[in-house]
């Protein structure tokens, strides 16, 4: 076994390529706020435009098939661009990108030839950002009882009804979206998926007002948005994936969004409480010599250390194509569920510190305040921690025989 | 980056797995537990015959020398049976102590015993006031012998042979380890009785020490070295432990299926799939903490904190599936004879076993620097 990701010369080669480009491509005013709900419009598009390099020389979405708009290259180059990127505080792509990361590859598993030549090169390209609409206010948990509905009319499919927990600040180019084709049809047989410009008469994009932002995956979410869609039309070509189909389509959509892709990045959460505690004092003791202090920044180690195995892991199996079952959603049941036990041990070393982002006493600028809200919020994102389970016992096989596999990603 | 096994572990693990499910079937272990140490010569002879005792022993002492991902491969399908005896104790803890501290006469002489079996070796650590720092060895040579008490020592019955820590003669700061015959005139050993599997007291009176005896140079303070023994041998104990858990995560998947209740499979209910949930989080947490761990030891990083995580982890976990297999299995659970219970005895007895997980978490604590 090899825990660590080895690098061939030809790599390190590759990797001084990467960062002479990125010295350009990345702009010296990139700053990063504490929390994604104050990114300005300037720091988005400072975003953007990296987004936009990356994707003219096929780095952005490294993986991807050359034919439509990505690089081609080995999972050995995707990991150095992400590196590289990642040590300016970006991922890729360097933005919330949810509908392109998780569209992306379902239109690549399920589109036809011309929805893929059309779709697919601006997704890669990172000429346009895709948010992903999936829940409703009456459809979270249970999503294949969406309600918003897309009926065809003439070339047209007409779309009306409300999606909610969607995207981020400064708007989005397009979106991804799954709503119901068939309203009389049976469950899980009346759903479809498409791609809808988000530029459209009958399109009303309202603020939620939210705990945090929350969110899985990569890059801050932002500010969270409800979207209305009254009479909405969409040329009937940007139905992906088939009439009716919808659910088999989003098997590979929620593999990818409960965590079965994997990830390799590290938390450095553990090191800045390590840090405060042996830096500050309380009775002129520092508070790394109390015990109980000790006691629970092992337990959050420990937990940390957990949830970083099974997202390397998961990296494993995906890209080594290996079969998977319960591992996606267990580790998203195991993140969701330790970062909420890890915040509250943090709230037992720190006391109310913990628990306020005032300028003068808030530690961090905030972002231990922050990640105190982040893990109760992000607790529902991507399937609720109830839903994990449900979905790791079809998996294991728990009171019947194995009836599913994980979702396809290739 | 590649987490699978290599082929050569890959068969390791089949035959191993063949092996235990023909040689250690549950009623075999079964029968094992009711004996007074729960060890089988029959049984001991045919495990040497394959060489797994000397699966850590360099070549040029009669052994197969493997690496410890190897041997943990194999340790996590004795870990299933639970297969009971000696094996880790004398093949792995005890090779890797004498790799250790040993001179070169003392390896020559006392590992090629252990790797065909003849000799059956286990440490001899705790006492009375139990813990596994160097503070609670109290043990000491006096006038070349030793009186006093070792306590909870694996597998002290059915051992031909004792690596024992005590103070030394000289120096009372100092740490030697003796290589003692079991039998010697002055010992007398006792299983303890309980739910604790293979656990021993073994009271030394005037038991004669002469300088040969103590392994390498006498003047050496042995803790460190003693230390590293376990440190190395401990990823394979999480091996094991990880094996016992998977055998309880698949007994109760089996049972989720088969037992009816209310009309249905009681695996039909969410109540009873988060307590198997939970115990396949806790096997996976300690099944990755330990490869990880193994692969730190082998490339030779720092693998200290790597080592206690998994230990922490791995003891809690066994503890925890087993704890979980019985809420799932209720009443039939508690059946000696339906296996569940050879599981969680050794759950238990392997809890505190090197280290209990407080221990472990202290050790994290300090090779975080915190």
């Amino acid at each position: 076994m090899n825990f660590e990701l080895q690098y061939t010369e030809e790599q390190e080669e590759f990797r001084k390529e990467v960062k002479t480009f990125l010295e350009t491509a990345i702009s010296k005013d990139l700053k990063h706020p504490v929390d994604p709900k104050d990114l300005t419009y300037d720091q988005y598009m400072i975003r953007r435009a990296v987004g936009k390099a990356l994707g003219e020389k096929g780095w952005l979405w490294p993986m991807a098939p050359t034919e439509y708009g990505g690089g081609g290259l080995s999972i050995d180059h995707a990991i150095i661009i992400e590196e590289e990127v990642g040590k300016y505080g970006l991922p890729i792509p360097p933005y919330y990108d949810s509908g392109g990361r998780l569209g992306g590859p379902s239109i690549l598993v399920w589109g036809t030839e011309e929805q893929k030549q059309e779709f697919l090169p601006p997704i890669f390209k990172g000429e346009v950002r895709t948010w992903q609409l999936l829940s409703e206010p009456s459809a979270g948990s249970d999503l294949a009882g969406v309600q918003t509905t897309a009926i065809l009319d003439g070339d047209d499919y007409v779309i009306n009804g409300q999606k909610i927990w969607v995207g981020s600040n400064h708007g989005a180019e397009q979106s991804w979206m799954i709503c119901l084709t068939d309203p009389e049809g049976k469950r899980h047989e009346n759903l479809s998926w498409f791609i809808v410009p988000m530029d459209l008469p009958g399109i009303t994009i309202v603020p939620m007002d939210l705990l945090t932002t929350g969110g899985e995956g990569g890059a801050g979410t932002g500010e969270k948005n409800t979207i209305f869609f009254d009479n909405v039309r969409i040329p009937a070509t940007n139905l992906i994936g088939g009439l009716n189909n919808g659910w088999k389509v989003a098997t590979t959509h929620l593999e990818l969004e409960h965590g079965g892709g994997g990830q390799i990045r590290k938390n450095d959460l553990v090191d800045r409480i390590i840090n405060y505690c042996k830096t500050s004092e309380s009775l002129g003791e520092p508070l790394i010599k109390n015990q109980d202090i000790q006691d629970n920044i092992v337990d959050i180690f420990i937990e940390s250390e957990i949830t970083r195995l099974f997202n390397l892991r998961n990296y494993w199996l995906a890209h080594a194509n290996k079969q998977r079952t319960y591992e996606g959603p267990q580790s998203s049941f195991y993140r969701k569920t330790s970062a909420l036990r890890i915040a509250e041990k943090i709230l037992d070393i720190l006391g109310p510190y913990a628990i306020t982002n005032d300028e003068k006493w808030g530690l961090y600028d905030g972002a231990i305040e922050l990640q105190h809200r982040g893990a109760i919020v992000g607790l529902h994102p991507g399937g609720t921690t109830d839903i994990q389970r449900v979905i790791m016992s079809r998996r294991i096989g728990i009171g019947r025989e194995i009836k599913e596999q994980a979702g396809t990603l290739s | 980056m590649d987490l699978s096994l290599s082929p050569d572990q890959e068969l390791i693990k089949n035959t191993a797995r063949e092996f235990v499910s023909q040689e250690f079937s549950k009623e075999t272990i079964l029968e094992l537990d009711l004996t007074e140490s729960g060890f089988n010569k029959d049984l001991w002879d045919s495990v040497c015959e394959i060489g797994w005792l000397g699966i850590l022993v360099p070549e040029k002492y009669g052994g197969s020398e493997n690496t410890l991902t190897d041997a943990a491969v194999l340790y996590e399908e004795l870990g299933r049976g639970p297969v009971p005896g000696p094996f880790f104790s004398s093949g792995i803890l005890s090779v890797n102590i004498l790799l250790q501290t040993a001179n070169e006469k003392q390896k020559a002489e006392i590992l090629p015993k252990i790797a065909s079996g003849e000799y059956i070796v286990t440490p001899a650590i705790t006492e009375p006031s139990y813990g596994w720092d160097k503070k609670y060895i109290n043990l000491s040579i006096e006038n070349n012998s030793l009186t006093g008490t070792k306590l909870f020592v694996q597998d002290g019955l059915s051992a031909t042979h004792i690596l024992c820590a005590v103070r030394s003669e000289k120096n009372k700061d100092s740490i030697s380890i003796v290589f003692i015959d079991a039998n010697s005139e002055g010992i007398s050993r006792k299983q303890l009785e309980g739910f604790l599997s293979a656990s021993s007291e073994i009271s030394f009176k005037s038991v004669k020490i002469t300088d040969d005896m103590i392994l390498g140079d006498i003047n050496t303070d042995q803790w460190d070295n003693l230390y590293s023994g376990i440190l190395n041998s401990l990823p394979i104990l999480c091996s094991y432990q990880v094996g016992g858990s998977q055998a309880v995560f698949d007994l109760s998947v089996e049972y989720s299926r088969t037992r009816k209740q209310f009309g249905q499979s009681i695996g039909r209910f969410q109540r009873v799939q988060d307590h198997i949930i939970e115990i396949v989080n806790n096997l996976d947490a300690a099944r990755w903490t330990t490869y990880e761990a193994l692969w730190k030891l082998e490339s030779n990083m720092d693998s200290n904190t790597s080592v206690h995580l998994a230990s922490a982890v791995s003891s809690e976990a066994y503890l925890k599936a087993c704890d979980g297999g019985h809420t799932v299995h209720a009443g039939i659970g508690s059946l000696r004879e339906y296996g569940l219970t050879l599981h969680t005895q050794m759950s238990r007895t392997l809890y505190h076993f090197l280290g209990d997980p407080k221990f472990h978490k202290r050790k994290i604590a300090k090779s975080l620097n915190v």
